[in-house]
């Protein structure tokens, strides 16, 4: 299967060297429009091709491009490779695109090209909010009633206001907050938003923080809270408590506790869930969503999450967005 | 032939406030040591109950109980096996300054106002002709220099360690050449080369293959009882390790970030071959003096 990583920052690099390590993948291309970092990449890869545009892409018979450059060129990348039948299959970092509005083209071109699409929201690899997916859909604690859900760094913790750091030009709802929202959304299916807050912290243009309010059916209420500015969060951190007819579960990226309503409790750490893989870059969830993208174009099976379903992201983000004024 | 003494280091994970067991309860609970005065004295602790080296990502923090051992005398001690480059951080920062070209501005400028002006030399030729072996070798002086102006000239520098991201991702795209180039560039140094792993079993597998001498170099990879963090398998660890030439590997994750009892975990690293030594992270007087009195009676120095 040969891929293609277009945007070669931080995730460009871990992406495509866990590909690298995937026997049934080959990775032919990388693509950055920055001189430099291509001048390097040469230096880097004599064997991988390294070209500054996606429509030179066309060049090498591509099976799949991974786009990892920021959010706001996911759309116009993702258009030029399906309108230009460059590769079928996308796998696009989260999230899928600027607002719903660009989601929704793409959800139509992804169809239209019958491919395989995912959208990278690594959390749903992790082993802890796995296992309480399966918890949930075992009804272990009932029916859910209501959640809390937590998105939090350091990233921005102890910037002064006006300074030249914090000046990043994506909010932390599509930041991190995603994370959260993609996690509820695959717990729940459906959510709406009944009231928001977004503020500025640090930043000019876009939020540090969010509050937000939803209801999904059957009268479950929801909450989130998101911050870039909170101290002690040297990793960012997403985390839920969802409360059921007969228990409660707490999960976090690191450990699962389960209580339920007649004194019964387990707990789980990432250690008694089988948290291994055959390569281990940055966090065993990368690991597992590059494979599970893989082996579903390989199988001709279809990746989770598509952009079908990571388009809802898109959606609430927007939502919470007007919701806040 | 005499036996070389096993090499029980302090372990800084703690010292930045760093559970891999639960992040949440280590916020939660406050009790990480990240004071630099107070984690030298956990330190002064750990050596007076059999500690003998300090691990430790090259940072501010580190730096800083470096100073601290420094002016208590304690370096003179310890066998120090430093972690370059301290990713996590230059991942955050990546994140602050606009990715990573806004991260290599700010790491050019720091190298600049370092006052070495070898490295700015030679930085300065790799920029020109994106000559990247001079950029490495670049960093790798800047980071050796700033340990020992916080050390000192007379602290035993005795590894420089590539951190797991960045020798996982050389791993992950084959790239023999930074591996060899960094070998070559710290055995010339005097300095043993290390290799900070999550992938132990390829690593080796690779070096064979690429013909990297596994004799002289030292790898820091997890070894525990529950094969946490074991890459691909347990098994598949303990058998390379058991198949490597001479005991160069320090066995970290020993206690699978605290899920094990200290004694139990112990006595799994006991049964196995070529381990080098270990490095756990203390944070508590208690700790420290517990550990390495059972890593001493346990594993012995010899």
């Amino acid at each position: 299967m040969k891929v293609a990583v277009v945007g070669m920052g931080k995730m460009g690099l871990l992406h495509a060297s866990i590909l690298n390590a995937i026997p049934e993948a080959e990775l032919a291309a990388l693509c950055d429009k920055s001189f430099l970092i291509r001048k390097f990449l040469k230096k880097l890869f004599k064997e991988i091709a390294v070209v500054n545009s996606v429509d030179k892409l066309s060049r090498f018979d591509l099976d799949a491009v991974y786009i990892t450059t920021p959010i706001a060129l996911h759309y116009p990348i993702a258009k030029t490779l399906y309108t230009e039948n460059i590769a079928p299959n996308l796998f696009i970092e989260k999230t899928l695109a600027s607002n719903f509005k660009e989601s929704k083209e793409l959800c139509e071109l992804a169809q239209n090209s019958g491919g395989v699409n995912m959208v990278g929201y690594m959390r749903r690899f992790a082993v802890t909010f796995q296992k309480a997916k399966n918890l949930l859909e075992e009804k272990a604690i009932g029916e859910i009633t209501s959640f809390k859900a937590y998105a939090y760094s350091s990233d921005f913790y102890g910037i002064e206001k006006g300074s030249k750091h914090g000046t990043s030009n994506i909010g932390v709802l599509r930041d991190l907050g995603c994370h959260a929202v993609d996690l509820a959304l695959w717990f729940l299916e459906e959510l709406k938003v009944e009231r928001a807050k977004v503020e500025p912290i640090v930043s000019r243009n876009v939020e540090d923080s969010a509050k937000v309010k939803f209801t999904a059916s059957n009268g479950v209420f929801g909450e989130l809270d998101v911050s870039r500015c909170v101290g002690k969060y040297r990793m960012p951190a997403v985390g839920f408590l969802i409360k059921g007819s007969r228990g409660t579960i707490s999960v976090n990226d690191d450990e699962l506790e389960m209580s339920l309503n007649s004194g019964k409790s387990c707990r789980w750490f990432r250690h008694d869930l089988h948290d291994t893989v055959e390569f281990w870059l940055g966090a065993p969830e990368y690991f597992r969503e590059d494979n599970h993208f893989v082996k579903s174009v390989l199988h001709n099976g279809s990746a989770e999450p598509d952009f079908q379903k990571s388009a809802k992201v898109d959606r609430l983000i927007d939502e919470i967005k007007v919701k806040a004024g | 032939m005499g036996v070389e003494e096993k090499a029980f280091l302090v372990g800084d994970n703690p010292f930045h406030g760093i559970s891999h067991l639960s992040q949440e309860r280590s916020r939660i609970r406050g009790d990480t040591p990240t004071n630099p005065e107070y984690a030298a004295k956990l330190i002064q602790i750990s050596l007076e109950n059999g500690a003998n080296g300090f691990m430790f990502s090259v940072s501010e923090k580190t730096l800083s109980i470096l100073n601290f051992l420094k002016k208590n005398g304690d370096i003179n001690r310890l066998s120090l096996y430093a972690i370059i480059p301290y990713a996590y951080e230059y991942v955050r920062l990546a994140s602050k300054v606009g990715g990573v070209p806004g991260l290599a501005k700010k790491v050019v400028k720091q190298i600049a106002f370092s006052g070495n002006f070898n490295a700015v030399a030679l930085g300065l030729k790799g920029v020109l002709k994106a000559d990247l072996g001079s950029l490495v070798k670049t960093y790798l002086a800047y980071e050796i220099s700033r340990i020992r102006s916080s050390a000192g000239k007379q602290a035993e520098l005795n590894s420089v360690i590539l951190h797991q991201l960045v020798t996982d991702m050389c791993l992950g795209f084959n790239l023999s050449w930074i591996f060899r180039l960094y070998v070559d560039w710290m055995l010339k140094a005097g300095l043993k080369p290390g290799f900070n792993t999550g992938n132990f079993a390829l690593l080796v597998k690779k070096f064979k293959e690429w013909e990297i001498s596994l004799k002289d170099i030292v790898i820091a990879a997890p070894f525990n009882k529950i094969g946490f963090q074991m890459v691909p398998s347990k098994e598949e660890c303990e058998k390379t390790l058991a198949e490597l030439p001479k005991p160069n590997v320090l066995a970290i994750s020993i206690l699978a970030a605290g899920y094990l009892k200290p004694e139990e975990a112990i006595d799994y690293i006991a049964t196995l071959p070529n381990i080098k030594g270990v490095a756990v992270g203390v944070s508590k007087e208690k700790h420290a003096r517990e550990t390495f009195k059972l890593l001493n009676e346990k594993l012995g120095r010899t």
